[in-house]
């Protein structure tokens, strides 16, 4: 039996178990090191090292609904906003929904809770949906509760939002700085990730993957196909609930605009980016797809640059060499100082180049799930082998 | 205990003007192995999706053991025992072999023993069987809430129930043939070795009526026949009763007990593969006539 188990396990190895044993520590090590050292940046970075571990919390919720159970879900945002909404309409003073404020750890769950609740409330109308209809319900889903948010404003004060919203307080730490709340989010980011793995290696998660490969046939075999579709629903719907949870007392605003469509895209395309069904996958998509933006303009970037006028220099060396060749006259690159600001401007043409290259390159995403990984090696080879052993 | 009897009463397959399947009727009797043959488009298959539950048939009676199964949704007429495979092989293709049995185990991978199924039979009103079922929501939310935690939390007895879920599917791909080959991808499986672990997984659910849907189109000659070895040891190792759908003669003639031919969505006979073989209404369904006046097909495949 253990033999098996073991075989069982190997099979299900990803890049990490891949890797040679002797090198695992090494990683863990660096691992570690790279996690211990994000504290010590500025306020400015420690910003974008939270968003980051909050969208890779929330990729990984999405996960389950995308890349095991096969349900494409396109209103992510909806039950992000429900989290936010939770804590926030219950532990704002300016709320006029309740008066008073309730801890924060009694909202953390029961925003889980809540999350789960509107999870299976999506999950029962779009039961018989597949495909691109369950796509288009979903991404309907995802502006209603936005609308609703914006026009329920007896509870919700609309656009005018809630602020100064209760802090998480641990007694001997209150959580109000950035720092504090990555290691908040970072926690999230750990339990969730523990969560979806033991998932995943159950007979839940093969009752996902069944559903997802064949829903008739997962059926026939005896898997109630309404009860998991409800439980991934539920399941995803609940991480993104903790996800709007912690991102409500670090924003300290929650109005409605902050929960646009671009939200659910966001999560989606770094799962997708980092690969689908894959753990390790959405922490990469996530520090791509969230952390490169924000990178492209911070200042510790534009100071690198400015090491670089010696490739301007050979860079319009070439130029002015181009233009006496074909008597045309293209501009000169602007000195390595300005080198910063000008991508400041233009990061989102350098970071979609950057997506472009990385679905080029990595078609089944940065870290694929060896399940992906086969699926895209469909496409390219004849798999069947010849002679059939009888 | 012998498998589980299967008893079809005037049974109507409707798709809009068109009758798939009317008035079929035909008893099989635990532990039988029953051929169903007709020519292409005559309803076998449609009869198996009504059996399982992929199609509620729109009349007539279907009975396993005496217990009507018409109208049941898929996932409940697995749980009464039924299971079956199917004619252009649909395996969970990217998972391996042993999760492929595994996902047919579902049921049976339980920390508290075997999954209860409550079976709710249609009343034929559809708002009437929502309602009735709303006051098992509560429940449901609750055991579905327990199962992820046991899923999480990996308990001793969840532990144990994998355990030996795993053990039972690598006995049930020895069965059938596939040992060693437990952890390749289903996709990249020889065509011979899709349709074995078909069967093994359709055996996972440890049904007591097994329907096989042309478990040989498309071997040759030797693997069929080691096809017909393999269904007689699943009938009398796995005590099931099964029901296959062929089109080879040899193998229908060499391993049913009892054959049923259909024809238009209708019953044109039955009996022992000899009498089915000499029935004039076979054969004319099968080749056509020249001279008849009645004769609705010059030729058939």
């Amino acid at each position: 039996m253990p033999e098996i188990r073991r075989q069982l396990l190997r099979l299900r190895a990803n890049t990490w178990e891949r890797l040679p044993a002797a090198l695992r520590p090494f990683t863990w090590f660096l691992i570690s090191l790279a996690v211990l050292i994000i504290p010590t940046f500025d306020d400015v970075w420690m910003r974008m090292f939270f968003l980051v571990a909050l969208y890779a919390t929330l990729g990984m919720g999405l996960n389950v609904v995308v890349g095991l159970a096969g349900l494409l879900d396109l209103g992510f945002v909806a039950f992000f906003a429900t989290g936010a909404y939770v804590v926030a309409m219950l532990g704002s003073p300016v709320s006029p929904a309740v008066s008073g404020t309730l801890n924060y750890w009694f909202l953390l769950p029961l925003a889980i809770g809540v999350g789960a609740l509107v999870g299976l409330l999506l999950g029962l109308p779009v039961l018989p949906l597949r495909g691109d209809y369950l796509a288009i319900v979903t991404l309907g889903f995802g502006e209603i509760i936005r609308i609703l948010a914006l026009n329920m404003d007896n509870y919700t004060r609309g656009s005018q939002g809630l602020f100064e919203i209760h802090k998480p307080d641990l007694g001997f730490r209150h959580i109000d700085d950035v720092r504090s709340f990555y290691v908040l989010v970072v926690v999230a980011a750990l339990a969730v990730w523990f969560v979806t793995s033991r998932l995943r290696e159950s007979r839940v998660g093969r009752a996902w993957e069944a559903i997802r490969e064949d829903e008739d046939v997962a059926a026939a075999m005896g898997i109630n196909t309404t009860k998991y579709k409800l439980m991934a629903f539920a399941t995803g719907a609940s991480v993104g609930a903790l996800g709007g949870a912690i991102f409500a007392p670090f924003i300290d605003f929650v109005a409605p605009q902050s929960f646009t469509l671009i939200v659910s895209i966001n999560v989606i395309a770094l799962v997708i980016i980092g690969g689908m069904g894959s753990t390790q996958g959405v922490f990469a998509g996530a520090l791509l797809l969230i952390g490169v933006p924000e990178l492209l303009q911070f200042q510790e970037t534009a100071d690198f640059l400015k090491h670089f006028g010696w490739l301007r220099d050979v860079i319009n060396a070439l130029i002015s060499g181009f233009n006496t060749i074909t008597f045309l006259d293209v501009d000169k690159l602007p000195p390595a100082e300005d080198w910063g600001e000008k991508l400041a401007l233009y990061r989102f043409i350098v970071f979609g180049a950057l997506l472009v290259l990385v679905m080029v390159l990595r078609p089944s995403g940065l870290f694929p799930s060896k399940r992906r990984e086969r699926e895209f090696a469909r496409r390219e080879e004849e798999p069947v082998p010849e002679g059939t052993a009888v | 205990m012998a498998g589980a009897a299967l008893e079809a009463r005037d049974v109507g397959m409707q798709f809009g003007g068109l009758a798939a399947l009317s008035e079929v009727s035909f008893t099989v009797a635990p532990g039988e192995i029953r051929g169903l043959i007709g020519p292409n488009g005559a309803g076998k298959t449609t009869l198996f999706n009504c059996i399982t539950g992929f199609y509620h048939p729109t009349s007539g009676k279907l009975l396993l053991d005496g217990t009507a199964i018409e109208g049941l949704a898929a996932h409940e007429v697995s749980a009464l025992g039924v299971s079956r495979t199917f004619q252009n092989i649909r395996l969970f293709a990217n998972m391996t072999a042993i999760e492929n049995v595994l996902a047919g185990h579902h049921r049976h991978i339980h920390s508290g023993g075997r999954e209860v199924v409550r079976i709710r039979h249609p009343s034929g009103n559809r708002l009437v069987d929502i309602a009735r079922r709303v006051p098992a929501v509560p429940l449901a939310a609750i055991a579905g809430v327990v199962e992820i935690a046991g899923a999480v939390g990996r308990p001793a007895g969840v532990r144990k129930a994998e355990a030996a879920a795993l053990e039972e599917a690598r006995n049930l791909l020895g069965a059938v043939g596939l040992e060693g080959r437990e952890n390749l991808i289903a996709r990249n499986l020889p065509y011979g070795d899709q349709r074995r672990l078909e069967l093994a997984r359709a055996l996972a659910t440890r049904p007591r009526l097994l329907l096989l849907d042309e478990p040989t189109a498309g071997m040759n000659p030797q693997e069929s026949g080691a096809m017909v070895g393999l269904i007689r040891r699943i009938r009398d190792q796995f005590e099931t009763t099964i029901v296959l759908i062929e089109h080879q003669m040899r193998v229908v003639m060499g391993v049913c007990e009892q054959i049923t031919v259909l024809d238009y969505g209708r019953k044109i006979s039955e009996g022992s593969p000899a009498e089915v073989q000499h029935d004039p209404r076979v054969i004319e369904a099968y080749l056509g006539t020249r001279a008849i006046a009645g004769g609705r097909r010059d030729a058939a495949p």
